[in-house]
């Protein structure tokens, strides 16, 4: 099929001259991660690159249908291998799965995988996070190998946070998959089904990219280490803020964990109390950093004991 | 040991003056503060610039009390006690064994607003109870309104004369009893407002804010009223009763904002005026918060509920 290769070339170096280019800009994290990865509420499903951790919800699957065609589609279009994940043995899933979209030209290509989710989580019992995600890193790694620019995966995942006990971990396993598409070339979207309820927003909150509308602040990690927090934190979403940064850990080779405000259209007070007993129990400093004049001034006036501040402005 | 009108007195000792002429004033001011040179106890005295430099004409020794000319610090009434109370410990801290401090509030008399200062006047007899303070606080007979006068009079539980006499006041209100004075609404109040929100989320209040507020006043007091409007509608959504309504007015350089519920509002005549010590998640911290701000922040209290108003830009009235 010369015509799909060429497409897959044309696509390829396409991304490679965006990538140099990103480059080019320098040390400067916040334009080239800003340049690189999706932040931020977003209208549609299309557009993601290579390293996009995108959160979406569907009432009904064929709502999902579509994005998931979109998403792949795309993903191929870009250089990518493609993944699909789902309950049951690999022949259901592709047969599931050729009811979405036209699969059949693409698994002889190879470029589609098909994973069954017992080969990644261990399902009805919590997952644990980092024994996933050295699963993802593994498949990342494999499709390079075999000459994709990356990986790209999608599921729905409501079967696997369906009990209370799994959503802890399941959380915690969507920060550290946020925090490994933001340095490697994995490109995730992760639907839900809105039968979750409320439960919903601690899973989006932790995507860098959400449908808007669907939870007010997000968390996302920035590709110097550093863990963005973007939106409004106000008295509506403590609760949900709260349990995410339980799902916060520093990484393991990291000395300090930095919070960078830049993105943090409002802030208040219940919300810096939460960071400032966070940083108390953190087993390293935590550091704020760019923090918005609103919330600074806050921060002044209750006099934060456990917070450091990052001064040097280097953004 | 404390010295003077307090010996032997424990906490704040709170003490009012009236004077009708710069004799009078004189008669009032020079024997604190020299008793209290005299003792080596701080003195703290705090007026505008004119009286400021006729109380340092007539000390012996001026360079031994502290003047501040800062205007800023009776900004507003939270702000000028966390001010004090960083001073007070301070001194506390190196050893005074008692803290003189003398001022003046703000009221249409001297051209400012005495809105607010009702309940500061209430409330520093509890909060700064941890201090040996002795605070004297001067009124001007001749241009202070009669209801600040009367109001001096019931949140004091001292009084000393010109001619140098202490006494108790029999006319003193304790705190968890006294009314506050009734201040007048704003002329904006009486329109009809640009918005105006029932029960809507903190988030929207914001955004009708941002939607209205821009240009008209600095970004920093944008902000504040955003802190602001903020934690009126939250308190209100979380310990109010419904329906909570925000409404927004502007002119272009004032923006006022009520949020009304039809609860009773906060029991404790004293809130916001103060942090809560011992513990920072306590529920009324945001109001304490947004009384440190930039803005005019009012509690009003009525028959049909509680309403905060807050308002930046030139003040009227």
């Amino acid at each position: 099929m010369p015509g799909v290769s060429n497409t897959l070339d044309l696509a390829r170096s396409q991304a490679a001259g965006m990538l140099d280019q990103m480059c080019q800009r320098g040390p400067g994290s916040w334009v080239r991660l800003a340049a690189m990865r999706m932040i931020g509420p977003v209208e549609s499903p299309r557009g993601f690159g290579l390293q996009d951790h995108l959160c979406w919800v569907h009432g009904d699957l064929r709502d999902y249908r579509p994005r998931l065609t979109e998403f792949f589609s795309e993903g191929l279009e870009r250089g990518l291998q493609v993944a699909y994940l789902g309950a049951g043995n690999i022949e259901e899933l592709r047969e599931h799965l050729d009811r979405f979209i036209d699969v059949g030209p693409l698994l002889t290509r190879e470029a589609l995988r098909i994973i069954s989710f017992d080969e990644i989580y261990r399902t009805g019992e919590p997952v644990v996070p980092a024994e996933v995600i050295k699963k993802y890193a593994a498949a990342t790694q494999e499709a390079l190998t075999d000459g994709y620019r990356g990986l790209r995966i999608s599921a729905d995942v409501t079967d696997l946070v369906r009990a209370p006990e799994q959503q802890d971990a399941f959380a915690r396993l969507e920060f550290l998959l946020e925090r490994y598409s933001s340095r490697n070339p994995l490109s995730a979207l992760c639907e839900y089904r809105l039968e979750l309820g409320d439960a919903v927003t601690q899973f989006a909150c932790m995507h860098a990219a959400v449908p808007a509308g669907l939870t007010p602040f997000q968390v996302f990690a920035c590709d110097d280490g550093a863990v963005g927090l973007l939106g409004e934190f106000d008295a509506a979403g403590q609760a949900a803020f709260k349990r995410a940064l339980q799902s916060i850990q520093p990484a393991p080779d990291e000395s300090e964990l930095i919070f960078d405000m830049s993105a943090v259209r409002f802030m208040d007070h219940r919300a810096l109390l939460a960071l400032d007993s966070y940083a108390q129990k953190c087993q390293v400093p935590v550091l704020l950093r760019s923090m918005p004049p609103v919330v600074r001034r806050v921060a002044r006036m209750l006099g934060l004991e456990h917070l450091g501040i990052v001064r040097t402005g280097g953004l | 040991m404390r010295t003077g009108a307090a010996r032997g007195q424990t906490g704040h000792f709170h003490e009012a003056g009236f004077y009708g002429s710069d004799i009078e004033f004189r008669a009032l001011i020079v024997p604190f503060a020299e008793e209290g040179i005299a003792a080596g106890e701080p003195v703290i005295i705090g007026y505008d610039n004119r009286k400021n430099a006729l109380v340092h004409s007539w000390l012996t020794d001026p360079s031994a009390v502290t003047f501040l000319a800062d205007k800023s610090l009776y900004a507003t009434p939270s702000r000028a006690i966390a001010t004090y109370r960083r001073l007070f410990e301070f001194h506390a801290a190196k050893g005074a064994r008692q803290i003189r401090i003398t001022g003046e509030l703000p009221h249409l008399g001297n051209g400012g607003s005495f809105d607010g200062w009702d309940r500061y006047e209430a409330a520093v007899n509890t909060v700064w109870d941890d201090f040996p303070v002795w605070g004297l606080c001067l009124y001007d007979t001749a241009s202070a309104p009669a209801a600040v006068l009367d109001f001096a009079e019931r949140t004091h539980p001292r009084i000393v004369s010109p001619s140098g006499v202490h006494r108790a006041n029999e006319r003193f209100q304790d705190a968890a009893v006294f009314e506050g004075l009734t201040f007048a609404p704003d002329p904006l109040e009486q329109t009809m407002p640009m918005i105006e929100l029932v029960d809507r989320s903190a988030a929207e209040a914001r955004r009708a804010l941002a939607q209205i507020g821009r240009g008209r006043v600095a970004d920093t007091i944008l902000e504040d009223l955003l802190l602001g409007v903020t934690e009126a509608v939250t308190n209100a959504l979380l310990h109010g009763r419904a329906p909570v309504t925000a409404r927004f007015w502007a002119t272009p350089d004032r923006i006022v904002i009520t949020v009304h519920d039809q609860g009773g509002g906060p029991a404790d005549p004293l809130a916001g005026l103060v942090p809560t010590p011992s513990s920072k998640a306590h529920q009324g911290l945001g109001l304490w918060l947004i009384h440190q701000l930039d803005i005019d922040v009012a509690l009003k209290h009525a028959d049909d509920g509680f309403t905060v108003r807050l308002r930046a830009g030139p003040t009227i009235g």
